[in-house]
């Protein structure tokens, strides 16, 4: 009985979590360091205890246990030993375990750290940390256990579900599992789950960083955001990573051949990484100039706060019923745990309110100040105007009675120009000099650029002036990367010439001396890519379906398919397989042969289509087999997508990483800045010199 | 990182000064603050309630327009005075099959009684809906349930799933899963046995 085991951890976590809560604010409060060091001890030990349930469920998994009832929900015989594995997250039971270890590693990680200045937090970062694990740890506990059981009442016609024999019944195993949701088995939803779990999870870090400084009435300083950059910064690429991957599953997997619905469980995940980017940028504010600093209160707070939110909407189906788990307890708890969350630190910011006062005034509305200013508020907009969409199924409902979903046009209508002003800031606020920009030197700095781009976007309109709301945001694009190169090649020829340096090791060295804005370029980069991709989904995607005999064509734009015939076969993990044979040819040249599916599960009763994708840097040629002919097989219908630049979208992504480990990689000269200390609150104001430029 | 280290320009009794009048101001702000949390935060009881709550059984069924496959289409609300069966289902759903016989066969002993039959296809695909329809021969109106807004309005849990409606356009009950005989002409009996003002009693 090893799952026996894998659930007394599991309480013996859930009892620890809560003890380190109340240790460590009693320490804290009481000033008693012995209870904050035993909090910090018992904190410790959570983590490796979750890691005992873990394996025991993915043992289980492996093992095929179907007695236990998540085991026999989520995987199958048919299923490979990777894939059952992977099940782990397959379902609810196992994903919140999964997310509370998670979470316990990220509190683990960042007690075992060194801790100097800030000591004075950590009774307050246990606190807050510890809370938010002891709660998903007891919804694991009381709510969704993966230990549950299945058993038998002699006669019943249905199993029953408990943790420990009930009287009465017999213990039962079927003999195979249903296996995990076909629509799950596929890279992007094996890799979706873990990454934005940990970037959902790894904004505790930060959260629990502010809430501590808000409580110690350290929040005048800026510790808390030094210490918490570079986990922001890790939890920031997960959840970017997390959304790539969840947009790549649904083009492969969904069959519509899009990336991005605009469903209410894609805006879930969408606004905390929102706010978090915005996040991230007001932080250096505070850094540089001591400004902003209500600003990044509310951003780690909303931040944090929605990802609980999208957590709620998307596992209790109160906004789209369609992903409903209805009836559970899993929803009330979430609810009061939400509730707990905002108000309680909306409490605390509102205390300490006083203490957030910006050190300097903003002095030009043409300034890189300004400019942060701005991004923070378009952050904001993008963000209300996505949870305002989200929620409005509900709001509409409650006033008219009527459920109205507002659907893709409203969010590209409000969304687009936002974004179009926030790209386009993204562009032009690097080149603001702190304090003031001159006019003229600004008009100097982004004169070739624009130049640059308006002749790109103007030959790039021409080739397809048939689409002219495109260029627009064709022009948008090159202009930004235009600015972003000027901002390298600036570099580049100021270090080569003043060291007469070769370039290319001027340009490697740029980066090793300032990580964190030329790998800044990069994920800016790597967003003006993604921003080019969704133009090609936008305005250039074509689209056609037809139904084909044997041997007869169809085509689209410049391409044309043969239809070679279907062959049936039976494919691994449990399904048939349809297979379509399509000849793909461009012009009269012969490309290559494409092979669209349909998977079909036998034990789920449930079709996947695969599609057959012809894939180059330009565009996607994106085929699906929708159906065919009764028992024949000698016509099917396929539904055929030209899908231009989408590659920009995954390309983008691949940037986002490389920028992100170029901008968080650990460096010497960072090391140094860390050790900078904060000049102490006495001697403010006492020195009052006149300030002197950067 | 000279500029964090410099001076602001203000001493500290004027910025303590600043915070104490900025007071009365934030108070204002406070309130509006937590009044929109509280609402959000009304407003998401409400909706897990109703998520919590299951389908909608009673009360005024929620109006939609179907536009079917074959181009007629249907609004709830115009069809007052006539006992109303909504059935969502798909073609990739196998236990549809099973009551999708029995749907046509009731269909076709009603429909001259003041009966209408809608069919909600659910998150499906043409071409397959058409074929299940073909397969079936169904001859009432069945259209796809466009962005699954219908579906969610009924707050449906799976498919298939058959709502009533009684002819005063009230949901008189929902039957989860496949309808087997005589459950279906027993509810539409029971239905068309009530009196509807203005229109003549049905004999």
């Amino acid at each position: 009985m090893i799952a026996d085991f894998g659930l007394v951890t599991l309480l013996l976590a859930f009892m620890f979590s809560v003890y380190a809560t109340f240790a460590s604010l009693y320490g804290g409060w009481k000033d008693r360091p012995a209870w904050v060091e035993s909090a910090r001890n018992a904190t410790l030990l959570v983590f490796p205890l979750l890691s005992g349930s873990v394996m025991i469920i993915v043992y289980s998994l492996y093992k095929m246990d179907f007695s236990l009832a998540y085991i026999a929900d989520v995987s199958s015989r048919a299923m490979s030993p990777f894939l059952r594995v992977t099940a782990l997250w397959g379902g609810q039971q196992g994903s919140v375990l999964f997310w509370s270890w998670i979470m316990a590693g990220f509190v683990a990680l960042v007690l075992v750290r060194k801790w100097e200045g800030d000591r004075e937090l950590m009774p307050y970062v246990i606190m807050v940390s510890m809370l938010t694990t002891a709660f998903f740890v007891g919804v694991v506990v009381f709510i969704t256990n993966p230990f549950v059981r299945l058993w038998h009442y002699p006669g019943a016609a249905e199993l029953t579900t408990a943790l420990f024999q009930p009287a009465g019944a017999m213990p039962y195993t079927p003999d195979d599992g249903q296996g995990l949701n076909p629509l799950l088995r596929h890279f992007g939803m094996i890799g979706h789950p873990p990454t934005t779990y940990i970037g959902f999870t790894g904004f505790v870090i930060p959260y629990a960083f502010a809430m501590a400084a808000l409580i110690t009435g350290r929040s005048r300083g800026d510790e808390w955001m030094r210490t918490t950059r570079r986990w922001t910064l890790v939890a920031w690429i997960f959840l970017t990573v997390g959304l790539i991957l969840g947009g790549r599953w649904a083009y492969d997997v969904l069959g519509w051949g899009g990336f991005w619905g605009w469903d209410p469980v894609e805006n879930a995940m969408f606004m905390p990484w929102l706010t978090g980017t915005a996040f991230l940028h007001s932080v250096m504010m505070t850094e540089k100039r001591g400004m902003l600093k209500k600003w990044n209160m509310v951003l780690i707070i909303l931040t944090y706060s929605l990802t609980i939110f999208g957590t709620f909407i998307t596992r209790t189906g109160v906004i789209s019923s369609v992903h409903a788990f209805a009836k559970s307890a899993l929803g009330p708890a979430f609810f009061v745990f939400i509730g707990l969350t905002f108000l309680g630190s909306l409490s605390l910011l509102f205390s300490r309110w006083g203490t957030l006062k910006s050190e300097h005034q903003l002095q030009n509305f043409i300034s890189r100040e300004a400019a942060f200013v701005l991004q923070n508020m378009l952050f904001l907009a993008i963000t209300f105007a996505v949870f305002w969409g989200t929620v409005f199924p509900l709001i509409s409902e409650l006033v008219t009675g009527t459920k109205i979903t507002v659907g893709q046009p409203y969010f590209i209508k409000v969304t687009g120009p936002l974004f179009f002003v926030l790209v386009l800031l993204m562009g032009v606020a690097p080149l603001f000099a702190w304090r003031k920009q001159a006019a003229r030197n600004l008009g100097r700095a982004i004169l070739y650029p624009f130049i640059g781009s308006l002749a790109i976007a103007a030959g790039w309109g021409y080739l397809h002036r048939m689409h002219p709301a495109s260029i627009p945001g064709l022009w948008l694009v090159s202009f930004v990367i235009l600015a972003i190169l000027t901002e390298y090649w600036k570099g580049v020829q100021a270090r080569s010439s003043s060291r007469g340096e070769n370039p290319f090791i001027s340009l490697v060295k740029l980066f090793s001396r300032n990580q964190r804005r030329y790998g800044g370029y990069i994920i800016h980069l790597g967003v003006v890519m993604i921003a080019l991709g969704i133009i090609g989904d936008g305005f250039f995607k074509q689209e056609t379906q037809g139904t084909l005999a044997v041997g007869e064509s169809l085509s689209i734009g410049d391409y044309s398919f043969r239809f070679e015939g279907l062959r049936g076969y039976p494919g691994s993990d449990g399904r048939d397989v349809v297979e379509a044979q399509l000849k793909l040819f461009k012009g009269n040249r012969f490309i290559r042969d494409l092979r669209p599916r349909r998977d079909f599960f036998i034990v789920q009763e449930q079709p996947v289509t695969v599609p057959g994708v012809y894939s180059t840097s330009g565009e996607d040629v994106y085929t699906l087999l929708l159906g065919w002919e009764g028992g024949s097989q000698d016509a099917a219908t396929f539904r055929i997508y030209i899908n231009p630049l989408i590659n920009w979208v995954w390309a983008g992504g691949v940037a986002l990483i490389l920028g992100t480990l170029v901008a968080a990689w650990p460096a010497k000269k960072e090391r140094q800045e860390v050790t900078y200390v904060l000049r102490p609150d006495v001697l403010r104001g006492v020195l009052a010199q006149p300030e002197t430029g950067n | 990182m000279r500029e964090t280290q410099l001076e602001s320009k203000q001493s500290v009794q004027p910025m303590l000064e600043a915070e104490q009048s900025s007071q009365p101001r934030s108070q204002i702000g406070y309130y509006v603050t937590f009044a929109l949390v509280l609402s959000m935060l009304g407003l998401l009881a409400w909706g897990l309630k109703k998520a919590q709550a299951g389908p909608v059984q009673n009360g005024l069924a929620p109006d939609f327009t179907l536009r079917g496959f074959d181009g007629r289409t249907a609004t709830l609300s115009e069809l007052r005075g006539q006992v109303v069966i909504i059935n969502f289902w798909a073609s990739w759903c196998p236990p549809c099959r099973e009551e999708a016989a029995y749907l046509e066969r009731t269909w076709r002993k009603y429909q001259d009684r003041g009966v209408v039959f809608i069919g909600v296809d659910y998150a499906d695909t043409d071409k397959e809906a058409l074929a299940y329809i073909a397969e079936f021969d169904i001859t009432y109106l069945n259209g796809p349930d466009i962005g699954t807004r219908i579906s969610q309005t009924y707050n449906i849990q799976g498919v298939p799933e058959t709502f009533f409606v009684d002819k005063k356009g009230q949901l008189r009950g929902v039957h989860i899963g496949p309808l087997y005989p005589p459950q279906l002409d027993e509810k539409i009996d029971e239905l068309l046995a009530e009196s509807y003002p203005g229109v003549a009693h049905d004999r």
